[in-house]
C-alpha cells in the first residue's frame, strides 16, 4: 500500500493539518497499525518538495503540525492516475486496491471504474496463465493454477467490493 | 403426518393450483358421470319392474278337447294355433276372479308401437290392473299421459276413435317411462272372445323379464363395464396430473428429511383433497344434471327424473371409493417411482412392458370363446357357466387391451424409431419407447372408447342387416295395411266395410279376399281367394285372366321374401267362402295408413288389427337387442367424449412434464411446426397402434358374445353409425390433441422457462 | 482475433424489461467476428436476457441488435419474426446451457444429430457427423448412453458437440460450466474453445467465473442491465 499517495489521496478531499490527516488516515486504514507522526510529517515535506502539495494559511512558520496542506493540480493529477492505473496482481496489491477504493469513495470519484480496470488487469493475467497452461507440462500446469487462483481470489474480493460500493460510500461519508 | 409439510406440498406454485383444479375437475366429471350411469342403470331396473305386468300373458280361455296330451301340458304356449286341434274349444266363463284380456301384438300409430290391452271384466270383479285399478268399461278407456296427449293432437279418425272415450290416465308406477304408450281398453265379451287372441287373467306378473333375464342382465353389465371403465380411466388419469413437476417437489421434500413412506402419504393427501371436493362436486352437479339426462331417451322412453336419483347410500359410496382409490393409486406410483433426494432414478425411467402384459387379453377372449361352444351346447351347467364367462371375459378383454396396449407401443415405436427421418419422428419414438406405457395411457381411453364402439356396432349389426321392405309384385305393399277377419262375419259386413274404407282420403282400394273359414277357424286353409280386377291394387303384375285368383296366404307373412305367385282357379263366386281377410292400399302418407288401421280396428269384425309390412321392424324378436344398442350408442358417446378429455389431459400433461426441455428446443430454433409434429406422433402412434387391434377385437368380441347368448344370431358388416363413430372419435382425438398446441405455444416460449 | 471493424454482433442501446423488472437499460456491446468473449457480472444483472436478445431468442424493448455474419447483408435480429429467429437461431446459432438440455429419453448420438434433422439432413449422415464430433470431445464410447447415465462434464460435452454440429457462425452459452468443478470444467472448456477457435466460431459465453472467462479473449461486465464503466465502448 501506498502511503504517500494514499496521504496525498486524503488531501484531495479537502485542506487540513498534518495532525488531522493522520488521524484519518488511522480511521480509514490504520486498524492494524497506525501511522507514525514522523512518517506523516517526511511524507508531507518530500510532496511540499515535489509540488504535489502546498501548506496555507497564516501560521506558515509554526512547526509541521501547525502547517495546513493542500494539494496542488499536479497533486490531483497524480491521485487520478495513481486511482486509475490498475496494479500488477500480486500479494501485495489488495491493500493499495483497498486504499485506492476508499480514497476514490472519498473523493467522491469513480470507484466502480477503478474496480473494474484492476480487474480487467487480473483477467488479462488470467488470460496469460490460461493460455500458458495450454500444452504446458503438469508441474506448470499447476503454478499456473496457483496464480490463477490467487488472482481469482482477488477477483472475488473485487466482485464482492463493487457489490457493496453503496453501501461502503454511505458508511464512509458518516464516519 | 407433518401437518408442515403438507402444507408445503398442497399450497405451492400457481401450477400447482392448476393441477389440483385439473383433478378435481376430472374427479368431478366421473362421479357425476358415475352417478348419473348408476341411476341409469336403477332406473332401468325400475323401468322393467313397473313395466313388468305388461308381460303378462294369462292363461287359456277355452279348453280344447283333444289332443288330451297338449291340454294336459302345463308348458303350453298360449300363442299356439288353436285351429292345430280339431274339435270345437269350450269357452271357460269369467269369474269375478278372472278376467278377459286381449292383448294386441301390433298396435302401430306412426312408427310407434303401443302396449294395448283390451279387457272384458264382470261387474264384480275383483282383479285390478296395475295404473287403472278396475277395468274399464267396454267403450273406456284409461291411457298413459304420452298417449293421451297424442291422441288429442292427432285428428280423432287416424288414433283415437280406435279407443272410445277417455277414462283417467293409467298411473306413473305402471309406466315405463314418461313416453310410454300405454293403453287399456274396455271391450265387451264377445268381441274379445271373437278375436282369437284372448287370454284369461288372474294376476299380473312382477317378473320383468320373463325367459330372457339373464340375456338382458348379461347384456345390460356389459354395458355397464362398458361404460364404467372409460370414467374410472378418466380418473385415474386426472389423478397422475403433473407428475413430473410432483416428482422433483417430492425429491426436495426427500432431501430435507421426508422418508419414503412420508412422502408417499403426502401424495396421498395431496390427491385426496382434490378428489374429495371433485367428488363432492360431482354430487352436486349429478343431482343438478338429473332433469337433463333424464330427457335422453334409452329404449324408447326417457326416464322419470326419480328413476335417476341414487340415494345418498350410493353417492357415499361412490366419493368414497372414488377417493379412496385415487389416494391410494397415488400413494402406490409415488412410492414406485422410486424418489430419491436427488430426484427420480434417472437411469431406468420406466420399467419396460414384457410379453407377459399379453395374458389378461387372450385369457379374456378364451373365455369369451368358451362361452361361445358353450352355448352350442345346451345343458344345465353351460347355461349356468355362460354368464359368468361372458361378462369376464368381456371385463378381461377391456383390461387386457390397456394392459397389453404399452407392449404393442413399444414394439411399433422400436420399429418406428429405427426408420425415423425426421427430428420430430425421432424425438417421439424414442420417448414412446423409453415411456410406453405413458404414452399410451393418454391413449387408453380411446382405445378403450372404439373397442367399445365396435363390440356395440358389430352387436347391433344383428339387427341392422333386415332390408327395409320395397315394392315388389308378389309381396304385400309397403303402403298396404292388412287385417284378418274374425269368425262370423259376412260378406255383407265386409263389402260395406270397403265401402267406408274407400271413403276415408288418402285410401285408394280395399280388396276382400275369401277362404274356406275364417283363420282362426278349425277349417280354415291356405288359399286366399280374390277378384282379378282387385289384384293390381296388392301389386301384382302378371294376373291370370280368370274372374276369381287365388294365392297362398304366406303372402301375408310379413317374414316372407319369394314373391307369392297369383294362380288362376275356376270358381267364379266366393258362395262357398267367407271373407277372410281385409287389404286396404293406401297413399303412403302416415295420416292415411292410421287412419285405415283405425278404420279396420274399430270395425268390431277383424280379427288381427291392422299391419303394414314394416311394422315388423317395431316388434321384432330382437328388439330387445336394438332397445339396448340406443344404450349402446349413448354409452359410446359418453366413452368417446371422456376418452377425448382424457386424451387431451394426457397430451397436456405430457407437454408441461416437459416444458423445459420442448421450450429449450424452441430456443435452439426447432419451429413450433415439429414440436406440434412430435406431439401428435406421440398421440398418433399409441393410438393407431392399438386402434386397428381394438377394432378386430371388437368385432371378434360381439360374434363370440352373440353366439354366445343365441347362436341363431348372425353378424354382418356394420352399419353407417358405426363408422360415423369411428369417424368421430378419431376427428375428436384429433381435435383433443389439436386443443393442446395452444399450450405448446404458451408454455415453451423459449423466455417463459430460464435455463440459468 | 479477427481485426475486421464491422462487428458480427452489435448491440446498441438494448433495454429489455420483465414486468417491472429493468433487465437491460441501455446495453451497447460489439462482438467481433471469431472472438470469444465472456459476459460476466453479478447474478441478475441481465446476461441471461443480454444474451437471449443478441441471439434473438428475446425481443428486446428498445435497441437493435444487428448481426452482419460474412458476406451476407447485416440483419437486425430484432426485427425479424418468430419464424425467421427461429431459423436463423437454427443455422447460425448455437446454444449451450447450464444443464437440463439434453432430451432425457435420447442417447447422447441422437441427442447430438437432432439439430442436423431439423436443417433437413438425412438421418445417416447426420449421425456420421455427429459420431466424428462426439469423438473429437471424447465421448466416442458414450454415444449410445442416455443422458441420465452421464457424468455432469460428458453431458456438458454432449452438449457442447450439439451446439456444434450445424457449424453455426456464433455459440451462445450461458454459465456451460455452471454445474461442474473445476476440473471438468476446465475439460469442457478446453475441447469447447479447441473446435471453436478451429472453426473461427465466434463466442458469446455468459459466465460469472473468472477461471471459466479467462478462456475468452476478452470480458465484459454487466450490472444492473448495463455494461460496468471500465468496459464500454469508447463513445
Ligand atoms: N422470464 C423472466 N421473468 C421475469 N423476470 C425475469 C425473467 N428473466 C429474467 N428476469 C429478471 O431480470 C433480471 C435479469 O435476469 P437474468 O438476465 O437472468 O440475470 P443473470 O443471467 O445475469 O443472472 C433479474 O432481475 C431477473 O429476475
Ligand atoms: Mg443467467
Amino acid at each position: 500500500m501506498n502511503n504517500s499517495l494514499t496521504l496525498l489521496g486524503l488531501l484531495g478531499r479537502e485542506p487540513s493539518y498534518g495532525y488531522d490527516l493522520k488521524h484519518s488516515y488511522d480511521r480509514y486504514f490504520g486498524i492494524e497499525k497506525a501511522l507514525a507522526f514522523g512518517q506523516v510529517y517526511a511524507t508531507l515535506a518530500r510532496m511540499v518538495r515535489d509540488e504535489l502539495i502546498r501548506a496555507v494559511g497564516e501560521e506558515t512558520g509554526g512547526g509541521p503540525d501547525r502547517k495546513k496542506y493542500e494539494i496542488t493540480a499536479t497533486g490531483q493529477d497524480k491521485v487520478r492516475s495513481w486511482l486509475f492505473t490498475p496494479d500488477t496482481p500480486s500479494e501485495t496489491l489488495q491493500s493499495d486496491l483497498f486504499a485506492k477504493t476508499v480514497i476514490a469513495l472519498l473523493l467522491e470519484d469513480d470507484a466502480d471504474r477503478l474496480l473494474d480496470l484492476q480487474r480487467a488487469e487480473h483477467m488479462a493475467r488470467m488470460r496469460e496463465l490460461t493460455r500458458a497452461k495450454k500444452d504446458a507440462q503438469l508441474l506448470q500446469v499447476l503454478m499456473c493454477d496457483h496464480g490463477l487462483f490467487h488472482i481469482e481470489a482477488d477477483l472475488r474480493w473485487i466482485d464482492l467490493t463493487t457489490a457493496r460500493l453503496t453501501q461502503l460510500k454511505k458508511e464512509l461519508q458518516h464516519a | 403426518m407433518n401437518s408442515v409439510l403438507l402444507k408445503l406440498t398442497i399450497t405451492g406454485s400457481r401450477s400447482a393450483y392448476g393441477r389440483l383444479a385439473g383433478i378435481a375437475a376430472g374427479v368431478a366429471v366421473g362421479v357425476c358421470m358415475l352417478l348419473l350411469l348408476w341411476g341409469g342403470a336403477n332406473g332401468l331396473n325400475a323401468r322393467d319392474d313397473r313395466g313388468a305386468w305388461l308381460r303378462e300373458t294369462g292363461t287359456p280361455s277355452a279348453t280344447y278337447p283333444t289332443p288330451p296330451s297338449a291340454a294336459a301340458d302345463p308348458d303350453i304356449d298360449p300363442d299356439t294355433d288353436p285351429a292345430a286341434t280339431s274339435e270345437a274349444p269350450t269357452p271357460i266363463p269369467l269369474t269375478t276372479d278372472a278376467v278377459l284380456m286381449r292383448s294386441n301384438p301390433v298396435e302401430v300409430f306412426r312408427d310407434q308401437l303401443i302396449n294395448r290391452r283390451d279387457f272384458a271384466a264382470l261387474d264384480t270383479t275383483t282383479v285390478s290392473i296395475p295404473g287403472v285399478g278396475a277395468p274399464p268399461a267396454p267403450g273406456e278407456y284409461y291411457a298413459s299421459p304420452a298417449l293421451q296427449q297424442l291422441i288429442d293432437s292427432t285428428p280423432r279418425d287416424e288414433l283415437g276413435d280406435r279407443y272410445g272415450t277417455f277414462a283417467g290416465t293409467i298411473d306413473d308406477s305402471a309406466l315405463p317411462g314418461p313416453d310410454s304408450l300405454v293403453i287399456v281398453t274396455g271391450a265387451p265379451e264377445a268381441e274379445i272372445r271373437n278375436s282369437g287372441l284372448n287370454f284369461l287373467v288372474t294376476g299380473f306378473t312382477t317378473d320383468p323379464y320373463g325367459g330372457n333375464a339373464a340375456t338382458y342382465t348379461t347384456v345390460l353389465s356389459i354395458g355397464a363395464i362398458a361404460v364404467f371403465f372409460p370414467v374410472l380411466l378418466l380418473i385415474s388419469i386426472v389423478t397422475g396430473l403433473g407428475a413430473a413437476e410432483r416428482r422433483e417437489r417430492f425429491s426436495t421434500l426427500r432431501l430435507i428429511g421426508a422418508s419414503p413412506r412420508v412422502v408417499a402419504r403426502i401424495a396421498a393427501a395431496e390427491t385426496a383433497i382434490p378428489s374429495l371436493i371433485g367428488a363432492v362436486a360431482g354430487v352436486v352437479l349429478a343431482v343438478l344434471l338429473r332433469p337433463v339426462a333424464a330427457q335422453l331417451p334409452v329404449n324408447g322412453t326417457r326416464m322419470f327424473i326419480s328413476d335417476l336419483t341414487t340415494g345418498w347410500v350410493a353417492g357415499l359410496i361412490v366419493v368414497t371409493v372414488v377417493v379412496a382409490a385415487a389416494a391410494v393409486t397415488a400413494a402406490y406410483r409415488t412410492s414406485r417411482a422410486g424418489i430419491g433426494p436427488l430426484g427420480v432414478t434417472q437411469s431406468a425411467p420406466e420399467t419396460l412392458p414384457r410379453t407377459r402384459r399379453l395374458l389378461p387379453l387372450l385369457g379374456g377372449l378364451a373365455a369369451l370363446v368358451l362361452a361361445a361352444l358353450l352355448s352350442r351346447t345346451a345343458n344345465d351347467l353351460s347355461a349356468q357357466l355362460q354368464t359368468p364367462l361372458l361378462l369376464g371375459g368381456f371385463a378381461f378383454t377391456l383390461v387386457g387391451i390397456i394392459a397389453a396396449g404399452p407392449w404393442l407401443t413399444l414394439l411399433v415405436s422400436r420399429i418406428g424409431a429405427r426408420r425415423a427421418h425426421s427430428a420430430a419422428a425421432v424425438i417421439a419414438l424414442t420417448r414412446i419407447q423409453r415411456t410406453p406405457a405413458a404414452t399410451f395411457r393418454s391413449v387408453s381411453g380411446l382405445v378403450i372408447a372404439v373397442f367399445v364402439v365396435s363390440v356395440f356396432a358389430g352387436a347391433s349389426s344383428v339387427i341392422e342387416t333386415r332390408p327395409t321392405p320395397t315394392a315388389t309384385p308378389g309381396l304385400p305393399q309397403p303402403t298396404s295395411v292388412t287385417s284378418t277377419i274374425s269368425t262370423g262375419t259376412t260378406t255383407t259386413d265386409t263389402t260395406s266395410m270397403k265401402d267406408r274404407l274407400e271413403q276415408l282420403p288418402g285410401i285408394r282400394h280395399a280388396t276382400i279376399g275369401y277362404g274356406a273359414a275364417a283363420f282362426t277357424e278349425i277349417g280354415a286353409e291356405r288359399e286366399i281367394y280374390l277378384r282379378a280386377e282387385d289384384a293390381p291394387s296388392l301389386g301384382f303384375t302378371s294376373i291370370p285372366t280368370t274372374d276369381v285368383v287365388t294365392l297362398d296366404m304366406s303372402f301375408l307373412d310379413t317374414w316372407t321374401t319369394t314373391p307369392v305367385p297369383l294362380l288362376p282357379t275356376p270358381t267364379t263366386t266366393f258362395d262357398r267362402f267367407v271373407p277372410v281377410v281385409i287389404m286396404v292400399d293406401t297413399d303412403g302418407t302416415p295420416g292415411a295408413v292410421d287412419r285405415a288401421r283405425t278404420a279396420l280396428n274399430t270395425s268390431g269384425i277383424t280379427g288381427t288389427p291392422g299391419t303394414t309390412p314394416t311394422d315388423l321392424e317395431l316388434q321384432s324378436s330382437a328388439r330387445l337387442v336394438q332397445g339396448l344398442a340406443v344404450l349402446a350408442y349413448l354409452g359410446m358417446v359418453i366413452a368417446v367424449v371422456i376418452a377425448g378429455v382424457s386424451l387431451a389431459v394426457g397430451t397436456a400433461s405430457a407437454i408441461l412434464d416437459r416444458k423445459k426441455v420442448l421450450g429449450l428446443m424452441r430456443l435452439m430454433g426447432m419451429p413450433t411446426s415439429t414440436l406440434r409434429r412430435i406431439i401428435l406422433q406421440e398421440a398418433a402412434v399409441p393410438l393407431l397402434t392399438v386402434l386397428t387391434l381394438s377394432i378386430g377385437l371388437g368385432f371378434l368380441v360381439a360374434w363370440l358374445m352373440i353366439t354366445g347368448i343365441d347362436d341363431s344370431y348372425t353378424l354382418t358388416w356394420p352399419g353407417t353409425d358405426y363408422f360415423i363413430a369411428l369417424v368421430i372419435s378419431l376427428t375428436l382425438a384429433l381435435a383433443a390433441v389439436v386443443a393442446t398446441f395452444g399450450l405448446i405455444q404458451r408454455n415453451t416460449t423459449p423466455t417463459t422457462t430460464r435455463f440459468a | 482475433m479477427n481485426t475486421t471493424n464491422t462487428p458480427i454482433l452489435s448491440a446498441r442501446d438494448l433495454r429489455h424489461s420483465f414486468g417491472p423488472t429493468d433487465a437491460l437499460r441501455g446495453i451497447d456491446l460489439d462482438v467481433q467476428a471469431g472472438e470469444v468473449l465472456a459476459v460476466m457480472g453479478p447474478s441478475g444483472s441481465g446476461k441471461s436476457t443480454l444474451l437471449h436478445c443478441l441471439a434473438g431468442v428475446l425481443t428486446p424493448d428498445s435497441g437493435t441488435v444487428t448481426y452482419s455474419p460474412a458476406n451476407q447483408a447485416p440483419r437486425d435480429v430484432g426485427g425479424l419474426n418468430e419464424q425467421e429467429r427461429s431459423r436463423l437461431r437454427l443455422t447460425d446459432f448455437g446454444f449451450v446451457f447450464q444443464f437440463g438440455q439434453l432430451l432425457p429419453e435420447l442417447n447422447a448420438l441422437d441427442n447430438v444429430s437432432i439439430p442436423l434433422l431439423l436443417a433437413g439432413i438425412k438421418r445417416p449422415e447426420a449421425l456420421r457427423r455427429s459420431t466424428v464430433l462426439l469423438e473429437r470431445l471424447d465421448l466416442g464410447s458414450m454415444s449410445g448412453k442416455l443422458p441420465g447415465e452421464l457424468s455432469g462434464g460428458q453431458a456438458q460435452r454432449v452438449a457442447v458437440a450439439r451446439a456444434l454440429v450445424t457449424a453455426p457462425t456464433v455459440l451462445f452459452a450461458d454459465e456451460p460450466t455452471g454445474s461442474l468443478d473445476s476440473l471438468a470444467s476446465e475439460n469442457v472448456l478446453t475441447l469447447m474453445l479447441e473446435l471453436v477457435r478451429e472453426a473461427g466460431t465466434t463466442v458469446v459465453m455468459v459466465t460469472h467465473d473468472p477461471r471459466s472467462a479467462a478462456y475468452a479473449d476478452r470480458e465484459v461486465i454487466v450490472r444492473d442491465g448495463a455494461i460496468s464503466a471500465g468496459y464500454r465502448i469508447p463513445a
